[in-house]
């Protein structure tokens, strides 16, 4: 029995998967936000759903990241497992019953950073071989230069989103934008591979938000929902 | 000078015991520890969902029933990811005698009971290093059921309760375990694992195994 990865066929379910991705600062969550209050406005049925935060195993992986315990391996399957059930208790239900699923960041989240820590490309892809295919998939397109000057206005960058578990640099600052330039690179080798559709994340936020409607009405309009 | 004949290429051996609830893995395991010991080689035992923080969570999990077959399969190979690179790597690396109360094998059997893909499953543990020596304890569901009863009692996970295969706990638990067996019977050949009467006596099955573990030690 040769087993087939999900990720590579529509999902067949009534609702529709709409995805955000890109490094922190690329501005996707704030996107996000308005394109949900926009479709509430226009009555439809949406719900929201964030990268690591299933009740039953974020509060593991957060303590684990504060002891800095963990291989990528290990982390790369906790992830699954709070993508998992996220997937099984709210993705899925939702796609069943029609709504609208909103997602900030996706499986191509793990791709990019467990890559970028150095897992096996072709492992993690099957890891997550149980996921569903998302109907529309955006990938913000920022610098790891205008990324770090976001993120990290105020503060230093964090330890796991600097990447300095993997010892590339002492300085934090260096660390974050080589670290992230990898989860970049690794983004733009999923452009072709699973269609992500690239947009610019130095646009304003007006030009941005025309640019993901008109693509989300796209796939709807695929679907006969006419906004 | 090589101290072991090691077939994953670390110093140490990595000897497998496996078999499901109630084979009596634990009760050999610690005889082949001490054995081994008295023939004086450094020797590690490391046990199936041990690791610090997943085992935990996965404890925590099941208490409050929120696993599904997927998430229930990936926290076990959380749990295993970690002890490999945390345990037993190190372990092999510096020599030792590292014995296994469960291995990749167990997953295999469960999750493809609770539905999962074995392509899939076989991704997931592709790092894993083979095994010295896998011994597989076997014994019928009803000697199980029997002992499991008469000891610990019969728990939700173990009956397999979880994927509904029987609202009676009696049967649920030999229907699961039952297809847990076939899994492990099939898996005998294509891994060699070699095979034991859990049935015999303590000190018959003890006998059979150090017999075994003679050929790879070097003595």
């Amino acid at each position: 029995m040769k087993y087939k990865s999900r990720l590579n066929q529509p999902h067949n379910l009534p609702g529709t998967l709409v995805c955000v991705e890109g490094i922190d600062g690329s501005g996707k969550s704030t996107q996000l936000v308005i394109l949900r209050d926009w479709l509430k406005s226009l009555k439809q049925d949406v719900i929201f759903t964030e990268w690591n935060s299933s009740d039953l195993i974020s509060q593991t992986t957060k303590l684990a990241k504060k002891k800095n315990l963990l291989s990528p391996r290990t982390f790369s399957l906790l992830h699954a497992v709070d993508f998992a059930d996220r997937l099984e208790q709210i993705i899925i239900p939702a796609l069943k019953a029609g709504f609208i699923v909103l997602a900030d960041r996706y499986v191509y989240t793990a791709f990019a950073r467990d890559v970028a820590r150095g897992v096996d490309p072709s492992w993690v892809r099957k890891v997550y071989g149980f996921s569903v295919k998302p109907d529309l998939t955006l990938y913000f397109n920022v610098s790891e230069e205008v990324s770090l000057e976001r993120i990290c206005a105020n503060r230093s960058p964090k330890f796991y989103e600097a990447g300095m578990d993997l010892k590339i640099s002492n300085d934090p600052y260096e660390s974050y934008k080589i670290f992230q330039k990898r989860v970049n690179e690794e983004y733009k080798k999923m452009i072709d591979e699973y269609g992500l559709v690239e947009i610019d994340a130095n646009d304003s936020i007006h030009n941005k938000q025309i640019y993901f409607r008109n693509k989300v009405k796209e796939v709807l309009a695929q679907k006969g929902i006419i906004l | 000078m090589k101290q072991y004949k090691s077939k994953h290429g670390y110093e140490g051996l990595l000897i497998v015991i496996e078999g499901t609830d109630g084979s009596g893995k634990s009760t050999q395991i610690n005889r082949l520890k001490r054995w081994i010991e008295d023939q004086s080689y450094g020797v590690m035992v490391s046990e199936w969902k041990t690791s610090k923080f997943i085992a935990d969570a996965i404890n925590d999990a099941k208490e409050r029933n929120l696993l599904n077959a997927t998430t229930f399969s990936l926290l076990y190979a959380a749990d295993f990811a970690d002890r490999l690179e945390n345990i037993i790597l190190p372990a092999l690396k510096a020599g030792f005698v590292v014995i296994l109360d469960r291995y990749i094998y167990t997953a295999y059997a469960r999750d493809v009971v609770r539905g999962h893909n074995i392509e899939w499953l076989k991704n997931l543990y592709d790092y894993a290093p083979e095994p010295d020596m896998v011994f597989y304890l076997d014994v019928p569901v009803e000697i199980l059921l029997k002992r499991i009863i008469g000891t610990t009692g019969l728990d939700y996970w173990e009956s397999g309760r979880d994927i509904g295969l029987s609202t009676d706990f009696y049967k649920s638990f030999q229907i699961y375990q039952g297809k847990c067996l076939d899994e492990y019977q099939k898996m005998i050949k294509e891994y060699g694992f070699i095979s034991i009467d859990g049935t015999l006596s303590e000190k018959e099955i003890h006998k059979k195994i150090i017999s075994e573990v003679k050929n790879i030690l070097d003595m």
